[in-house]
Order: structure tokens, then sequence, then C-alpha cells
């Protein structure tokens, strides 16, 4: 997948509103590219949430198109998706989606199983860097949010993508880790070529964004 | 798959499914047992003896003093045959040939010879329910009555000293037959024994050599037939008996009242079955209600499993292993359960009817894999369809190939 394009897009829920703030998404036409690193910034109650649930397939309560390298992905069926999911487009959601029973080694491995794609060593090595290496045997449950959005964004790695859409990534991290995780998100994207979509509503990585929208 | 189902194995109701696990098991074995039970106990009832159907009945005409002083016919029109074929109990009807020619057979055992004069009788080969041995041209296959050899153990070889003779014995024993026709013609053949019917009254031969023998040896007589064999749709049909009396027939043995028998007990065998099956379809009701709740229950775990990119197909698939599981457990222990009761049941059969061969059961065992099949096959598709509605919607669930085609790959 080398585009995502927004044309005309609104959630239906801002539709009946008179009145719009100014955004350089919603009802504009807004082309991602592959290899690119794209930061958007939005207020509350802006609808980045649901941007984010359009892109992954997961509402479709929107107006306008929403097209990937093209083709409408309202046309997509659920084997078009589970595609998607396990190879184009990886996502770090801001709620986690975790699994609290699981150890944060499973919830790592319960992803790079389905799609083996990074050695246990290269987990192992993505846990020291982000500093939670002794956490690994650890339930989830047990876990502050910071450490889970740690976990989270490993599992996110664990998979080829030609994008990664990280939802508000670094709400719960300190500068350090911060810096750690941008570190390891750029690397991993430019090894694979693939284009990055960051979320923020303030607080966000220091990363050389190729393009700063405005939700 | 273990990471998976430690996963969606929260929540798993241990007592919803021992709920379903015994109902379900208690529907089977009902299914199983009243099919099974009715192949064993039908041949008691039916009096089926393997050369005749019981859907088969004999007919006759009246033979009064009358008739036979005043030599009215006793044999039966084409005009009587085709109203016969008319009737709505009927399903086909077909004539006794009788030989045209004097039979004498004989045989002689131990230096003491017996013979008597005989006939030959024969009906059309779709009415036999036996493949009629191959023998040599110069044998002819016969099936006799088993009361002919009753007659003979127990009052001709009883009053004579002579020795008992069993079935088995006396297929071994070939009969010399003398056939003379018309002008003096006589053949000389072998006759052999290979069967006795308990419900067909004649000594019967194989409708070709009927024929052969008949045009051979007696080729101007033209005979009618006096007996007809008709196989009717539902020996228990009240038409057949008042059909019977209008029209001055008589009917051979008691076939309509084992046809009776038959038909009640295959009534009752099929209303067991039918509660045995409700009590299934019950049980399948029971489970699919807990594994809904358990679907339920772990909605936002197989939802989470679904966005970071498993297929719905692939979270589905511990649940449905899970009930086919179930109900392959359920099918094991029906068949256990079912062959233990059976051994019980048979020894007091066996009391009651020493000869009673028991019944097949392979027919139990493929409609018990069918149970298990139907119901798994509504088991999966169920699970699919609750899982696929609870992820995340797509307007076009199974078509497939859109973003595949894009990507070429």
């Amino acid at each position: 997948m080398n585009t995502i394009s927004l044309l005309h897009t609104l959630p239906r829920v801002f539709a009946d509103r008179p009145s719009l703030p100014p955004s350089d998404i919603w009802k504009q036409d807004a082309t991602l590219e592959r290899g690119h690193l794209y930061l958007i910034e939005a207020a509350s109650g802006t609808g980045k949430s649901s941007l984010c649930s359009f892109l992954i397939g997961y509402r479709q309560d929107y107006e306008g198109k929403i097209l990937f390298d093209g083709s409408d992905i309202h046309e997509f069926c659920t084997y078009d998706w589970t595609q998607v999911r396990q190879r184009s487009l990886s996502t770090m959601f801001q709620e986690l989606r975790l699994f609290p029973e699981l150890t944060a080694w499973e919830n790592v491995q319960i992803k790079n199983r389905l799609t083996n794609h990074k050695s246990d060593a290269d987990i192992c090595a993505w846990f020291e860097a982000l500093g939670i290496a002794d956490k690994r045997e650890v339930k989830l449950a047990q876990m502050s949010f910071g450490q889970q959005q740690r976990v989270a964004l490993i599992r996110a790695l664990c998979q080829p993508f030609d994008f990664l859409l990280a939802d508000e990534p670094v709400s719960h991290l300190d500068a350090d880790n911060t810096a750690a995780m941008g570190e390891l998100i750029m690397n991993e994207a430019r090894s694979q070529g693939a284009g990055v979509i960051i979320t923020s509503i303030g607080h966000h990585m220091d990363l050389p964004y190729d393009k700063v929208f405005k939700l | 798959m273990t990471l998976i189902w430690k996963l969606l194995r929260q929540h798993v109701s241990v007592g919803q499914l021992a709920g379903f696990f015994f109902a379900n098991l208690l529907g089977m074995l009902i299914v199983l047992l009243s099919l099974q039970f009715y192949e064993d106990v039908v041949p008691a009832f039916s009096g089926e003896d393997g050369v005749m159907k019981n859907t088969y009945i004999i007919l006759s005409k009246h033979i009064s003093a009358v008739s036979t002083l005043g030599g009215e016919a006793q044999t039966f029109t084409d005009a009587d045959i085709r109203d016969l074929e008319a009737q709505g109990f009927t399903r086909r009807v077909g004539a006794f040939t009788a030989s045209q020619y004097q039979v004498y057979g004989s045989l002689s055992m131990g230096g003491m010879g017996i013979g008597t004069d005989m006939f030959f009788e024969s009906v059309p080969d779709a009415f036999v329910d036996v493949q009629w041995p191959a023998v040599d041209a110069q044998t002819v296959p016969i099936i006799l009555p088993r009361s002919y050899l009753a007659i003979y153990n127990f009052g001709f070889a009883q009053s004579k000293s002579l020795p008992k003779l069993s079935e088995g014995l006396v297929s071994m024993i070939q009969l010399d037959l003398r056939l003379r026709g018309e002008g003096g013609v006589e053949r000389r053949m072998k006759g052999q024994v290979v069967g006795f019917s308990t419900r067909l009254n004649t000594v019967l031969v194989p409708e070709s050599f009927m024929q052969q023998s008949n045009r051979e040896l007696a080729p101007a007589a033209a005979a009618a037939p006096t007996r007809l064999i008709v196989e009717v749709k539902n020996p228990a049909d009240d038409a057949i008996a008042r059909y019977v009396q209008d029209k001055g027939y008589e009917l051979e043995d008691n076939s309509l009242e084992a046809g009776r028998a038959t038909y009640f007990l295959k009534v009752v065998a099929v209303i067991v079955m039918a509660v045995g099956l409700l009590i299934s379809l019950l049980s399948f009701y029971i489970l699919m209600l807990s594994i809904f709740l358990l679907v339920q229950k772990n909605a936002d775990k197989l939802q989470n499993l679904v966005l970071i990119g498993y297929s719905p197909a692939r979270v589905s698939r511990p649940y449905q292993l899970l009930t086919v599981g179930l109900n392959a457990l359920v099918l094991l222990l029906s068949f256990v359960l079912l062959f233990w009761i059976r051994g019980i049941y048979l020894d007091r059969l066996w009391e009651m009817f020493p000869t009673l061969a028991e019944g097949p059961v392979s027919m139990t065992i493929l409609i018990g894999f069918a149970l298990f099949v139907i119901v798994s096959f509504f088991n999966i598709v169920a699970i699919r369809r609750k899982i696929n509605r609870l992820t995340p919607r797509s307007p076009k669930m199974f078509k497939r190939g859109l973003y595949s085609t894009l990507n070429g790959k």
C-alpha cells in the first residue's frame, strides 16, 4: 500500500453541525504517502479517535471517501481487512487493546505468532531498549499505563507494515522513554520504507515530521 | 493457538457445557437406541424369512364345494390382474406360474428310497429376495416351504423311523427329478434345495427354468395363474382386507397381521426417535446459548484479536473445536452406552426368540455419525456468524479480494 487518501471525509456525527472549526483533514482532500512521517494534531472532540477507527476499518460512519491505493475501503470485505491489518497497516491504539490476562511477553507473542515477523531476540532487545525488560513475565494488569504503552508499541512493530498508525503513543511517557520510543519507531519504519502517522493532543515526540495536519 | 485459547477460555462455564453434554447424550442415545431396537426386534415380529418381504401378500380364489363341483374357474383372468394393479395399495403384481407337466421327485438315503409326485411353481424373480444360486444346467434350485420339512421330520420320519433332517442337511441332498410332458417327452434332472421359506407355501423354482421347461415339455398348454403375489405399500392398510373380501379372494398366511405388527412397531420407533431428536435439538439450543453467552462475555477480546490482524475464522476456531469435541465425545459415549444396553435387551430377546438373528448395526452407526456431522456443521456456522456479527462490520462480509487484487498478493 503506497497511499492513503481522504476525499472530503467527515464523521457523520459532524455532518449536521452548522459550522466546523478549520481542519486540514475533515472535508478536505488529504493524501498520506508511504515513507513519510506525519503528525496529526488534534484538540479533544475533533474526531481523532473517529479518524483512527475509520482507517483501521473499525467504524464506517463517515461521509466522503477514504482510499487505500485508490480503492474505496468502504468496499473492503472481512478478508481484505484481515490482510490489511496483518501486512499493511499496523496500529498502536490509544486504548492499547492489550490483554490484561496475559503477560507482557504473551501480549507481544500473540501478535508475533500470527505474523512470524520478529525473532524472540529482536523482541527481547526492544523490551530492553524501552526499559521494561524486567516486566516481560508480569501480567499486564499489574503494569502502569506507561509501561503498557511500550508493550503496545512492541506488539505493533511485530508485523510487516506500509503505514504505522500510532494513536497518542506517548501520552503517559517521560521524556527519555518518549525519545526511546521515537527512535524505535523511526528505525523500524525506515527499515521497511514505511510511512508513520502519529496523532497527539499535545505532548508529542520530537521527530522530523514531513507534514503536520491540524484536525 | 494456545495463547488464543488461554484468552478465549475465560468465562467458559463448565456447568452449562455439562448441561449440554448430558442433554445431548440423552437425546442421541434415545435416537440411536430406538433405531437399533427397531432393527433388532422387527425380524421377530415380521416373520421375515429372507425369501419374501413382509410387504408381499399372496392371493388365491376361494375354493368351495360349489365352485369345485360347478367347474368354476379358480384362476385369475387378465382383467382380475389389471383391476388389482389399479388399486391404490398395490405396488406391483406377479403371477404364480405352475408347471404344466408331471414331476416325480425321489431321493435315496442309505439304501432306502422315497419318491413322490410333486409340482413346481415360480414367481417373477423380482419378488424373490434371494439371489438364485448358480447351479449347472442339469440342476434345478428349489426353495421349499419350511412346513414341509416339519411335516417330514415330525410326522413322516417319526412314524417310519427315518432320520430327522436339518435344513443344512437337506440342502446337501440332491433330488432325482423326472419331468414328463406331453407325448411322453421325458427329462431327468437333479434338484437341489437352496432355501426354505415360512411364507411361500409352494415348491418354488426360478422363473427362467419354469418358462423354459414349460415350453419344452408342454408347448400347447397355456396356464392361467391360480395364485398371485402382490407387493403392497402398507400391509396394515384396511383397503386390502376390504378388497379381498369384496372379490371373494383368499389371503394366504397371516402376513397382514405380521405386517400390522411391524407397522405399529415402526410407528412407535419413529415417535420415540422424534422425542430423542427433540431432546437433541433442545440440547443444541442450550449449547448455542452457552457459546453465544461466552462469545458475548469475551466480545472485547475477540474484537481486539481481529483488530490486531486475526481473521474472524481463526478466532472462531477455539469455540468451534470445543463444540465439535463435545459432540464427538457425546457420539462416542452414546455408542458405548448403546451397545451396553443392546447387550442387555438382546439377552432378553433371545430368551423369547431363540432363533432371532441380531439386526445390523450399520444403520445406527451411520445415523449417529450423520447426526454428529449435521449438529457440528450448524455449531460451526452459528459460532462463525455470531463472531462475525461482533467484530467490526463490513458491508461485504464474504466478497473476497479487493485488497488482494490491489496489492497483487
